[in-house]
């Protein structure tokens, strides 16, 4: 099968060139039409989104059909352009590629599923205008076959790996849903900025902030629609949250078993889930041996994240063991 | 026939929990557990039918018939609690229980032969009997649910959580949340088991056993008692549920 994959994504382009070949979703078709135009291409199909901009023909010459898509591209382009923005894959490359893009193992957020209806939208631009006939139908119906298999049979969605993401999976682990979870942040930093906007993303509603500058304490609380505390009275705010994100630059710890030990009653004993950013340490490891409480450092948040990179990379070599065996399986390709 | 639909129900509970561990291996979900605990329900209900026709009564006049009863009343807040609460590997985790009580019923002299019909039946003395056992559903299924927490809560606090089985096992708040609802239903239904038997005739004698399940229902009252009124830590609520059933089935002996 004659297909040729031209494209360049941000792996291999800065924003600045990829945004000149930005195509809206609207006139995906028309832009798959233009390409038709092209001398040799018969059928073609243009996938564009914020991280990728990609040209799928079928032609009788790989060859031919590749050099013209590239001049096209250069005119396009003009200056900013250059060679090493672009790729290029050639028959069962150009498929493997098209599956690996499809099942989300070629994209910026690992295994993320957007592309995979983003792609499908390409595909049905295309289909409308016409640009399509037997051997990208047939490729990108495979495509879309192999991407769920992929999904369904590998764990690349799982795991996080960064300690936002992963702080926020053990929140929702202990808590569900975090629509009535209440968050505490001690120390106005970056991180626990970042951290608190992860937990808000995913529902968590009531967030108090305490600084020992109150003023930085009450633009965080602004920001983050929370409740600025002063920093004498977080322990008093203690009695009522469920998470606590602490990351300030104090030079020792600032809370301790007794601190936690003195509102437990108060609590009923409730779950609480301390993060602890900070280094040096905010809050003592002893207060992990409390019961109901689970404290997690940033070197257990690190470990944990460097943990499902690590068994992504294998659920990577996985999901490539199946694009290939299905391809193989699907006769698309002479050996 | 009885012993049959007994075996039948304990095989199909058996197979329930390997796809379960099946599931949790491959992280892959599948309805396989559920449909066999379904399965195993509709043997259940068959062998206690038969039981019940011979004997004209409620089924539950020796050990093997407890034990079924236990097991089917289980399975029965399992089928209806499971999917209600999205309670994942609820069914891994309660398909060992049910085996284990079916097939310490179907060890010999467990379920007796020749069974007299009875000549007049005593509707408290069934009622308490019935709601007693049905209370031990309730409380078989907190105490898996606590199983089920204490597991989570081992794995979190010591930062254990790349198994598959930390994965697939449901929030901590809704395990605790399960157990404190299990266990609250256990007692009340109890409470109903436990009121009929003293209006039972005076000729059912109220023996070792009532006193071992009120003792059990007090337990029970205590440790939810200081739940709702002053709290208490996850893992002390867990093991007191746990504890407290394993204990109550020493009830069984004495009836």
């Amino acid at each position: 099968m004659n297909i040729v994959c031209l494209g360049l994504n941000h792996q291999t382009a800065p924003v600045e060139v990829r945004e000149l070949f930005a195509v809206s979703e609207s006139k995906l078709g028309q832009e798959a039409e233009r390409i038709c135009e092209i001398e040799g291409i018969e059928e073609s199909v243009v996938l564009s989104t914020c991280n990728r901009m990609e040209y799928y023909a079928a032609a009788d010459d790989c060859r031919m059909a590749s050099n013209q898509l590239r001049s096209f591209l250069q005119r396009h382009g003009g200056e900013p352009l250059r060679l090493e923005h672009l790729y290029e894959k050639e028959r069962v490359e150009a498929a493997r590629h098209l599956c690996r893009v499809v099942s989300g193992i070629d994209s910026m957020v690992l295994g993320e599923t957007e592309i995979f209806g983003q792609v499908k939208k390409a595909y049905q631009a295309a289909l409308e205008s016409g640009t399509t006939s037997r051997r990208l139908n047939k490729l990108f119906q495979k495509a879309f076959g192999i991407g769920k298999k992929v999904r369904s049979h590998t764990g690349i969605q799982e795991g996080q790996t960064s300690v936002g993401s992963v702080a926020v999976d053990l929140a929702e682990k202990i808590f569900g849903h975090l629509r009535s979870s209440r968050v505490m942040v001690i120390g106005a930093g970056e991180m626990s900025r970042a951290t608190a906007r992860s937990l808000l993303s995913r529902g968590a509603h009531s967030i108090f902030v305490t600084n020992r500058s109150f003023e930085r304490a009450e633009e965080l609380a602004a920001e983050l629609d929370g409740e600025a505390v002063r920093f004498n009275d977080w322990q008093t705010a203690l009695q009522e949250v469920d998470v606590v994100i602490s990351s300030t630059r104090a030079p020792r710890a600032v809370m301790d078993r007794a601190h936690v030990e003195a509102v437990r009653r108060k609590r009923r004993y409730r779950p609480l889930f301390l993060i602890d950013i900070a280094v040096p340490r905010d809050i003592e490891p002893e207060v992990g041996g409390i019961e109901e409480v689970y404290l997690y450092d940033i070197d257990a948040l690190k470990e944990i994240a460097h943990e499902a990179r690590g068994q992504r990379v294998e659920q990577v070599r996985l999901c490539e063991r199946i694009i290939d065996q299905e391809l193989v399986e699907s006769g698309l390709f002479e050996p | 026939m009885a012993q049959w639909l007994l075996v039948a129900a304990t095989a199909l509970v058996v197979l329930g929990g390997a796809l379960g561990v099946q599931a949790v291996r491959t992280g892959r979900r599948n309805r396989g557990t559920m449909v066999c605990m379904l399965l195993a329900f509709f043997c259940q209900l068959g062998l206690l039918g038969v039981r019940g026709e011979l004997r004209g009564k409620c089924p539950l006049g020796d050990s093997g018939e407890i034990l079924a009863f236990l097991a089917w009343s289980l399975v029965l807040f399992y089928l209806v609690v499971g999917p209600a609460y999205r309670i994942s590997l609820l069914g891994l985790f309660t398909a060992p229980v049910v085996a284990i009580f079916q097939m310490v019923a179907l060890l010999p002299g467990m379920l007796k032969h020749n069974l007299e019909k009875a000549d007049k039946v005593d509707p408290w003395a069934e009622m308490h009997a019935a709601f007693s056992v049905l209370s031990y559903g309730a409380f078989a299924l907190g105490a898996v649910a606590a199983l089920m927490f204490l597991v989570l809560n081992k794995k979190l606090k010591e930062h254990q959580l790349s198994s598959s089985l930390f994965r697939n096992l449901p929030p901590v708040r809704s395990l605790l949340d399960s157990v404190v609802r299990l266990t609250t239903m256990g007692a009340g239904i109890l409470t109903v088991g436990i009121m009929a038997a003293f209006m039972m005739d005076r000729d059912n004698s109220y023996g070792l056993h009532l006193v071992g399940a009120v003792v059990t229902w007090l337990a029970y009252l205590v440790v939810m008692g200081m739940h709702f009124w002053r709290g208490i830590t996850p893992r002390r609520l867990s093991s007191s549920v746990i504890i407290i059933f394993v204990l109550s089935l020493l009830v069984f002996a004495f009836v």
